[in-house]
């Protein structure tokens, strides 16, 4: 079995509703991760950027095509293979209060992972390893016994991070992370962020509606709108030459902290 | 400099909220702001600023709020105008819109009706308030609006409904438009185009607007004037470009610098602020900002700074100061 | 289950009254099951020269027809009064539980029919039924704990499905599952803590309902059958001496509401005490 995992999806597709009142989420589109990538999925709200993510870490399953991890169909993945597809792929969600359980400790939600693989050689390892994980994503250990209930919204996503990478997963995904977080502190979990990717050689796929933060950190991008994927490459060239009219109007919409170049952008816009 | 008469003058204002148990928190901490007939001033700050607080608190929708200071319009206390008063300002003199559209519609009433309805309970005319709606809606860029009349807030879109919000605060002509967050809930081509639509609404009738945001890139192109705001406090202020080209306030460059900018490579690092933004109310000695400076020293922790001139109009609340400090003495 | 920081932090919270209200409610159970042993006089013991007796200092509730202290009698019979309902409530929720975490896990089909099964469960008069099984199977308090039991249980699984299906769609469930934590374990550890806390609150108010419910079944006949010392049925046995024992029904009815008004506080108060959402807002 060769190192080097990538997770792919070929054509898939995802309906939501019933018959007469269904909605395509996303609509045959192909995707192909290599290890070491850093994928962004950019889309506005309705794109079907965060379905993607989800079919993509097979939570849901695609009505059409399908999801390949090392060559294998994630579907039909059982016994031990799931188990390592389900331990190599991890996932940090969108809202960071909903994303903790609110009755577990810290602690037992750091360890959960580690224990169900058996990762370390008993409790004693496990705490340590737990305990180095919690500081190396800026936490101080001793808000490792409380409740989440205690945590700011960064704070949380730290912990959510920390929990991802507790089983050593080979790719994280990531859905709209920062989304919900003060501008000052998105910066800081985006650094923390780039910093793991880089220490621990992971492949990231990173979903968000912010192209700017997805250029941060994603050497690649793929552009999607109403469930496909319009355009894709590339991240610089994508931003300095767009092919797709979607991508062009994405990139003239962002605004920027630049008052003259603002003034004029505004000048020129008309009123629809 | 703006010349034109003064407006809005708020003074002094401070804001405290009881809580449960007994505790007072202070949200908000003698604030200043004077306002310009067609001026448009920013507000901007992250959760915990007080920005929000402030701005609901001029038309007095904070009765919880235990406030004191003065807010003057047109030389009239706000503050002190009894609440029948106030229902008449609101709208007619000072127009209010909110952040999420979808809460602050009235699900079961039509579009029409709820911007309609300003006008009506002034006595307008069923009629007129429904040709100015329809004059209204289309110039804000919502078309075919004589059809869409009757439509309800779930038929539209995101930024549909932020134009109907819209058209309700401004429909009565006032002299202010506070905008609460107007463009946050919104995707990224949809708040360029609401932005435009407010830009060009408010200079066509040389309205002037109070904006809060927690996106400084947002304002950047709209606002005369920038106030940055700290855990209930101001901590820099000045004209735009001043703010953005040559910020004074360690944590106005941090935040600036937290932006992920579509030119640079990314390669180079994001500069973050470290650590947390206060609990709002937190009891804070010194300057509010010196746990996440990088400058801050002995002093920051004793005594907190005064807001002082560093140019023209340009003014920031700390003793080391990425600009030096002007020696005329702190403003008015 | 309610974790020991966050009752602590909210005990605050609460009023006196309220704080009361528990306080209350711990006293009548230490009651219920202490009863007999520090009950003054043998609640069986007839002695009709001490027939109808107001309240003196011998004894404080004074006594019935036959004789029997009344005091003795409500501490012995609050087991009985209170253990009832327990159990009926027990019952309920476990069972209810139970079926309604199915159904929630079981969209489709499955929740379809045991929604429908619900539908019917509560539909039925509770009452009547008890009325029906004492008829049927001899008027007993256990015939009443049945009745209850079975038409209780429906409401629960009702409000366990909704509160497991709003858990379910937290993203910390979905969080659970791409780790790889295993159905089974997601449903102990994450889904049911977390669903079942406001379920608790309904519990305790439920208490009160169904203590007014079999005290008022055994005060027609329906329940529990003197002599008893269940305190529905001490109401019944003394409610032709209205007149000249007025104490032989008041006490017990007073003591009845009592505890049902405890319970039901209580519960109100839980809710305070069981406020999950309290989060430090970013807003």
């Amino acid at each position: 079995m060769s190192d080097i995992s990538y997770l792919e999806a070929l054509e898939v597709s995802k309906v939501f509703g019933r018959r007469n009142r269904s909605k395509t989420a996303v609509d045959g589109v192909s995707l192909s991760v290599k290890a070491g990538d850093s994928v962004g999925i950019v889309g506005e709200s309705g794109s079907g950027k965060s379905t993607m993510a989800r079919m993509l870490v097979g939570l849901l399953p695609p009505d059409k095509g399908l999801v390949a991890f090392n060559g294998d169909d994630v579907s039909q993945l059982r016994g031990k293979q799931k188990s390592d597809f389900r331990k190599d792929v991890q996932m940090v969600f969108q809202d960071p209060y909903a994303s903790l359980n609110p009755r577990m400790t810290i602690f037992d939600q750091l360890a959960e992972g580690p224990r169900l693989y058996r990762l370390y050689d008993g409790e004693q390892r496990l705490r340590a390893a737990i305990e180095e994980l919690f500081m190396s994503v800026g936490m101080s250990l001793e808000h490792l016994n409380r409740y989440p209930r205690e945590f700011s919204g960064g704070q949380r996503q730290r912990v959510c991070i920390a929990r991802a990478l507790a089983v050593q997963p080979r790719i994280l995904i990531c859905d709209e992370p920062v989304s919900s977080l003060d501008v000052s502190i998105q910066a800081q979990i985006l650094n923390l962020l780039k910093d793991k990717v880089s220490e621990l050689n992971l492949t990231l796929i990173f979903v968000a509606h912010d192209l700017a933060v997805v250029k941060y950190l994603c050497s690649s991008m793929a552009v999607m709108e109403r469930g496909k994927i319009v355009e894709q490459g590339d991240s610089d060239s994508i931003f300095t030459n767009p092919i797709h009219e979607y991508t062009k109007s994405l990139l003239k919409a962002i605004p920027t902290p630049n008052p003259i170049a603002e003034r004029e952008r505004l000048s020129r816009a008309k009123v629809q | 400099m703006f010349s034109s008469p003064l407006i809005l003058e708020i003074n002094n204002l401070s804001i405290d909220f009881k809580t449960k148990d007994g505790a007072e928190r202070k949200v908000l901490e003698n604030f200043n702001l004077r306002l310009h007939e067609g001026q448009r001033i920013a507000v901007v700050g992250e959760s915990g600023s007080g920005k929000t607080v402030m701005a609901s608190s001029i038309l007095r929708l904070l009765p919880e709020a235990h406030s004191s200071g003065e807010i003057l319009f047109k030389g009239e206390n706000l503050m002190k105008a009894s609440s029948r008063r106030v229902s008449e300002i609101r709208g007619a003199d000072i127009g209010m819109t909110f952040q999420d559209p979808l809460s602050s519609l009235n699900p079961i009433m039509t579009v029409g009706d709820q911007v309609s309805e300003v006008l009506r309970i002034r006595g307008i005319s069923k009629k007129e308030a429904s040709t100015r709606t329809v004059e209204l809606l289309q110039e804000l860029g919502i078309e075919d609006a004589a059809s869409r009349l009757d439509s309800y807030p779930y038929e539209f879109s995101g930024g549909m409904r932020q134009r109907v919000l819209l058209a309700m605060s401004v429909i009565a002509s006032p002299s202010i438009l506070i905008a609460d967050e107007p463009t946050t809930a919104l995707d990224v081509r949809v708040q360029a185009q609401v932005m435009a639509t407010i830009n060009q609404f408010t200079s066509k009738r040389n309205l002037a607007t109070i904006f809060i945001s927690h996106d400084l890139s947002v304002v950047a192109g709209f606002a005369d004037y920038v106030v940055v705001m700290y855990a209930g406090r101001v901590v820099e202020e000045g004209p735009v470009d001043e703010i953005f080209y040559r910020p004074a306030h360690p944590y106005t460059r941090g935040l600036l610098d937290s932006i992920p900018s579509i030119d640079q490579s990314s390669e180079k690092r994001l500069n973050s602020i470290p650590g947390v933004t206060p609990e709002p109310g937190q009891r804070l000695h010194g300057c509010v900002f010196r746990d996440r400076c990088d400058r801050a020293k002995e002093t920051c922790s004793t005594k907190a700074p005064e807001l002082l001139n560093t140019g023209e109009q340009h003014l920031v609340r700390c003793h080391f100061p990425l600009l030096p400090l002007s020696i005329s003495k702190s403003k008015g | 289950m309610l974790d020991k920081s966050e009752i602590t932090s909210q005990w605050g919270r609460l009023s006196w009254f309220e704080k009361g209200c528990f306080v209350g409610v711990i006293s009548v159970i230490v009651l219920a099951v202490v009863g007999p042993w520090i009950a003054p006089h043998d609640p069986y013991f007839v002695d009709l020269d001490k027939s109808l007796l107001p309240p003196n200092s011998e004894h404080w509730f004074g006594t019935d027809v036959d004789g029997r202290d009344i005091l003795s009698r409500l501490l012995f019979g609050a087991r009985s009064t209170l253990l009832a309902p327990l159990g009926v409530i027990v019952f309920a929720a476990s069972v209810g539980t139970v079926i309604g975490t199915i159904a929630a896990l079981n969209p489709g089909v499955v929740d379809e029919l045991i929604m429908r099964l619900c539908d019917v469960g509560l539909a039925f008069p509770a009452l009547v039924l008890s009325i029906g099984l004492a008829s049927a199977l001899g008027p007993s308090l256990r015939s009443a704990i049945i009745a209850l039991a079975l038409t209780w249980w429906p409401g629960y699984a009702r409000l366990v499905r909704s509160l497991v299906l709003e858990v379910t769609h937290k993203e910390f469930i979905e969080s659970a599952k791409v780790l790889g934590v295993p159905r089974r374990k997601i449903v102990l550890r994450h889904i049911l803590p977390n669903a079942l806390n406001a379920m608790y609150v309904q519990t305790t108010i439920d208490v009160s309902a169904v203590i007014l419910v079999i005290s008022g079944l055994s005060f027609i006949g329906a329940g529990a059958q003197p002599p008893s010392s269940e305190w529905g049925a001490m109401v019944t046995s003394g409610r032709d001496y209205m007149l000249t024992g007025w104490w032989t029904v008041v006490v017990p009815g007073i003591a009845i509401s009592v505890t049902a008004m405890l319970f039901n506080l209580s519960g109100d108060a839980l809710r305070v005490l069981n406020d999950p959402t309290l989060k430090q807002s970013e807003g």
